[in-house]
């Protein structure tokens, strides 16, 4: 991990997209920084939390993105320095929070930073969170280069403080995850002092500052935000981020932000069209720099937006050519609209040639398709990554749980399903989990959509709804609906997969671990005891005793009762060997027992529980273990058939 | 070979109601397993062919094929399958009698063969504390009288078959209704991979049969009785017309009627009565013999066994009145028809009889 805490100006250091955020949060002097994990977020508290004694900052991994913002929030009104980062999903859940902060506005610089996943490699989704910045008046910074992540986050700190709103930094996946260099800068003098100001005065009673609603007359606020925000566009307009490349008058003018501009120029330079095409970089997306703009629109009868996920850029710029002087000429508008950049998943430097070649109508063929030689080498060296599926990792206790799940809905027999949740317990709805996952939305969404089903029985809904969250997931967003389901007496059964670790996003602690962002002990929540308080029925079984486990979930079931939970306790196999650094059991393949493919047993191992540690011995028609990857967690000679697996205590 | 596995056995057996819960398609592999009354397919087996669905009694069978390997000709057009004699049996061992449905002649046909080493021990139906019938292999007197006695509800026995270990070498008895002969039939005809020597088992002893409730009755059971003080349960030939529970206090009856309903309706489709490829086959002395057995001996190796029990004087026989073999055989008949009738009610045509591999001609004269 790098070292970006170092009291070094002037030096040049290679640094991820995320560290990069978290570098020019201390180069702004933040004293506070929260975050809930989420790809490809996690990084910036990942690498502040570390430090952050050692820097006079108060780190925190919350239990979910609007307890985060709103203590970020806290520290900001009390005149200190406040970071909150998370993903994209996480901008909804604070949404509420957000609307009404906008409308009292911030006392210190509050910065929120949002890492879009484009393509929605590691999300449910690939929400593009620009237009909230838009539908709230929120100033937004979208940095190119691991240099700008630094240096944008530091500027919007400031920006932050002179309009009096929280702002906000848009990274992508791919910006997030990149290293880059990054030329350092001064950090400063480590003096903080919170106070909160604005507390009951016995001598001038009045309404704080900081409560919505101004008198319960929202719309004072809002004029008063709108007159904050009016001064916006002028900070935008002369922005060093903004600038342009190209000749004077462009054939072509290329309107990017963010990581696509990286794309255009060096697509551009491929093309061989310097000459006749010229890119215009935004970095302040939101105001757009509208006088900036308008000079360059009034350059080119034909305008490309390139840029990920939503049209934003394109649209905004449009909207802007809507409201120019009559007598000046509209150019044609190319993008996502028009088709030639694609609507959908993320862009790269192959896309951004075949959109600038399509607008100038020129024949470009990639090297790809003409060098057959190329062609081939490049096939060869495809041929040689092995394929990854997605998989739950080898002893991992969701594989046990979901197989535990699977077989007591098939004995249960009244077509039950599972809904699910985000985290690594959302691989059930994937082969490794069995496909038992039958609804996957949000967080809490699972234990939600249950209570909901779990209340049709006066339709005739006479099947069993198992909601599967993980821990982190049950703390995050579940707990509402439980009580919810409690409350409302719905029928469904919650079972808890408590792997006591957030592993999707790599084992940030939660209330359950009761270790704190910065290591420290925290007070552990006990997730028996707070389910038990609701007065319901709570079993805690361990999924790799899976006879046990199907008889509790089966009973569970059965049962006509309210809502039930049922912890599936065992601790993420990643992090009990890195504590235990031993494997618990030797476990290899008799092959005298096993009969592969014959009927009797048709690899139920390879096949069906499919763990990454068992493998095919084609040649032999038998199962082997893969001694490399097998970290002898011993379940699967619970489910070999014939007893060919052997399992020894080590 | 037929090229079907799990998949079909579900679409056309299960799915169709013609499942008895034999067990002949579970405990051999993970994909399939008896639970709450039910085949349950687990996980997706992607078998081509499936012993599964081979030896399911209700996939088709080869009535001609299965008899000239048991028997040695084709399939007959007699009432009650291929006969060497019929007779009424008893046993005279007394403890046998107190536990026996009847007359006692299988756990003492089977405790003479284990006495005499022929058998290393049998593979019967046991009922569990709860009255749940399930396969068991009793290896002494005291585990086969635990055995005797009459469940009604259908027992996947052949799964204590299925989980044998491959490499036994124990020879072991068999007693099952008929759908669980036809089953072992079927496994003897085209013997099993990965699977216990089915040449072991032996003999195979079939239970006249006319119908099993289903597990829905087990319920009916538990709200009516303390089913875990029941001691045997009988269903009295006619004129009796109860279902019978006896307990250490005594006997407690419901009315037959009230059983009716549960009656499985896989059976409906049953063309066996009286166990046709078992080796002996037996069933009650009806009302006129009570406490006896009719017995049916039709192979060589059923003729030694008996052989042996009359020898050391464990059981006595007298000849069964015409009478009574005539009701027999008209009974056995009745079930023939009425299977072939719902049979062709399922399928619409004749020519279509689901499982059911019998020549023309027995169709024809059947249907008359």
């Amino acid at each position: 991990m790098a070292h970006i805490e170092i009291d070094a100006p002037g030096t040049t250091q290679l640094l991820l997209g995320n560290e990069a955020i978290a570098r020019g949060a201390l180069e702004a002097g933040i004293g506070f920084a929260t975050a809930y994990p989420g790809t490809p977020s996690s990084e910036i508290m990942g690498t502040l939390a570390p430090i952050a004694k050692k820097m006079g900052i108060y780190a925190e991994w919350s239990i979910n993105e609007m307890v985060a913002f709103e203590a970020a929030s806290a520290a900001s009104l009390s005149n200190i320095r406040a970071l909150s980062s998370m993903k994209a999903n996480g901008v909804n859940v604070i949404a509420d929070f957000l609307v009404n902060l906008q409308m009292t506005g911030i006392r210190k610089g509050l910065v929120l930073v949002v890492c879009d996943d484009p393509g929605g490699m590691t999300s449910s989704n690939e929400q593009d969170t620009r237009p909230i910045a838009k539908w709230l008046n929120i100033p937004m910074l979208e940095p190119s280069t691991a240099q700008e992540c630094k240096d944008m986050t530091k500027r919007a700190f400031e920006l932050s403080e002179e309009l009096g709103m929280v702002c906000m930094v848009r990274s992508v996946t791919y910006l997030s995850h990149t290293r880059g260099n990054v030329r350092f800068g001064r950090l400063p003098e480590n003096k903080k002092v919170a106070h909160f100001d604005d507390f009951y005065n016995i001598d001038d009673p009045r309404q704080s500052r900081y409560t919505c609603g101004m008198q319960f007359h929202p719309y004072k606020q809002s004029e008063e935000l709108l007159k904050r925000f009016a001064k916006a566009p002028e900070k935008c307009e002369n922005s060093p981020f903004n600038s342009y490349r190209g000749p004077e008058i462009p054939e072509l003018l290329i309107i990017s932000s963010g990581i696509c501009w990286t794309y255009a120029i060096e697509a551009v330079s491929i093309l061989g069209l310097q000459d006749r095409v010229g890119i215009l970089k935004l970095g302040t997306t939101w105001p757009l720099p509208e006088g900036l703009v308008a000079r360059y629109l009034n350059k080119s009868d034909k305008v490309l937006c390139i840029e990920e996920i939503e049209p934003f850029v394109e649209r905004s710029v449009m909207e802007l050519a809507a409201s120019l002087p009559p007598d000046q000429p509209r150019p044609t508008f190319y993008g996502k609209r028009s088709g030639h950049v694609r609507a959908w998943g993320e862009q790269n430097l192959n896309l951004a040639i075949q959109s600038i070649a399509s607008v100038m109508d020129i024949p470009y063929t990639s090297r790809q398709s003409q060098d057959l030689e190329y062609r081939r080498a490049a096939q060869a060296v495809a041929q040689t990554l092995p394929a990854r599926p997605l998989t739950f990792c080898p002893g991992c206790p969701h594989r046990a749980s979901f197989w535990a799940i699977k077989i007591a809905l098939q004995l249960d027999g009244r077509n039950g399903f599972v809904t699910g949740d985000i985290g690594c317990t959302a691989m059930g709805m994937i082969s490794p989990g069995s496909f038992q996952v039958r609804t996957y939305y949000a967080m809490g969404g699972g234990v939600g959509v249950a209570g909901g089903f779990g209340h049709l029985g006066q339709f005739g809904f006479q099947q069993p709804v198992i909601a599967v969250c993980g821990d982190s997931t049950f703390f995050h967003a579940s707990i509402p609906g439980l009580i919810n389901g409690v409350w409302n007496q719905s029928n469904f059964t919650l079972a808890i997969l408590d792997n006591s670790a957030t592993a999707m996003t790599g084992f940030q602690p939660h209330p359950g671990t009761g270790i704190t962002a910065t290591g420290d002990p925290g007070k552990k929540v006990s997730i028996e005891a707070l389910c038990r308080s609701l007065g319901i029925h709570v079993e805690i079984c361990d999924p790799f005793d899976l006879n046990t486990t199907i008889a509790t979930l089966l009973t569970m079931m059965r049962d006509e009762g309210p809502a039930q939970v049922v912890i599936l306790r065992r601790e993420c196999e990643l992090v009990r060997e890195r504590k235990e650094k031993r494997n618990p059991f030797r476990v290899y393949v008799n092959p005298e027992r096993c009969i592969g493919e014959s009927c009797g047993c048709n690899r139920l191992c390879t096949r069906v529980f499919s763990c990454p540690g068992l493998v095919w011995d084609r040649d032999a028609g038998k199962a082997v273990i893969d001694e490399a990857v097998c970290v002898g967690c011993g379940l699967c000679a619970d489910v070999c058939p014939r007893g060919a697996i052997v399992k020894e205590a080590l | 070979m037929h090229g079907k596995a799990s998949k079909e056995l579900q679409k056309e057996v299960i799915d169709k109601g013609l499942c008895t819960l034999c067990g002949g398609c579970t405990g051999t592999c993970p994909y399939l397993v008896v639970y709450d009354g039910r085949i349950v397919r687990l996980h997706r087996c992607d078998m081509s062919e499936g012993q599964c669905y081979h030896y399911c009694p209700r996939t088709y069978m080869d009535m001609d094929a299965i008899s000239r390997h048991i028997f040695g000709a084709p399939y007959g057009e007699g009432e009650i399958g291929s006969v060497r004699e019929v007779f009424l049996a008893r046993s005279t061992d007394q403890v046998i009698h107190q536990k026996a449905q009847d007359g006692g002649i299988v756990t003492t046909l089977l405790s003479v063969a284990l006495a005499e080493g022929m058998i290393d021990g049998a593979v019967e139906t046991k009922l569990d504390e709860e009255k749940n019938p399930h396969g068991f292999i009793a290896r002494n007197r005291e585990e086969l009288l635990e055995c005797a006695g009459v469940s009604y509800e259908p027992s996947p026995v052949i799964q204590a078959i299925n989980r044998l270990p491959n490499e036994t070498t124990e020879k072991l008895g068999f007693v099952g209704l008929p759908c669980h002969v036809a089953c072992l039939s079927k496994m003897k005809l085209s013997p099993p991979t990965n699977r216990a020597n089915i040449e072991h088992l032996e003999p195979v002893i079939g239970l006249f049969c006319g119908w099993t409730l289903s597990h829905s009755f087990h319920r009916f059971l538990q709200e009516h009785f303390d089913l875990a003080k029941a001691i045997k349960f009988d269903i009295p030939h006619h004129p009796e017309h109860s279902f019978d529970v006896y307990t250490p206090s005594g006997k407690e009856s419901v009315d037959l009627d009230e059983i009716s309903p549960y009656i499985n309706k896989a059976c409906g489709y049953c063309f066996d009565m009286t166990a046709e490829f078992a080796d002996i086959s037996v069933g009650s002395g009806r009302a006129m013999f009570k406490g006896w057995n009719t017995v049916i001996l039709r192979t060589k190796v059923g003729a030694e066994i008996l052989d042996i029990a009359k020898g050391r004087n464990a059981i006595e026989i007298q000849p069964i009145p015409d009478e009574s073999l005539a009701n027999l055989k008209r009974a056995s008949l009745d079930k023939k028809k009425r299977a072939l009738k719902n049979i062709i009610s399922m399928t619409g045509g004749v020519d279509d009889l689901l499982y059911l591999g019998i020549s023309q001609h027995l169709k024809e004269m059947l249907l008359e």
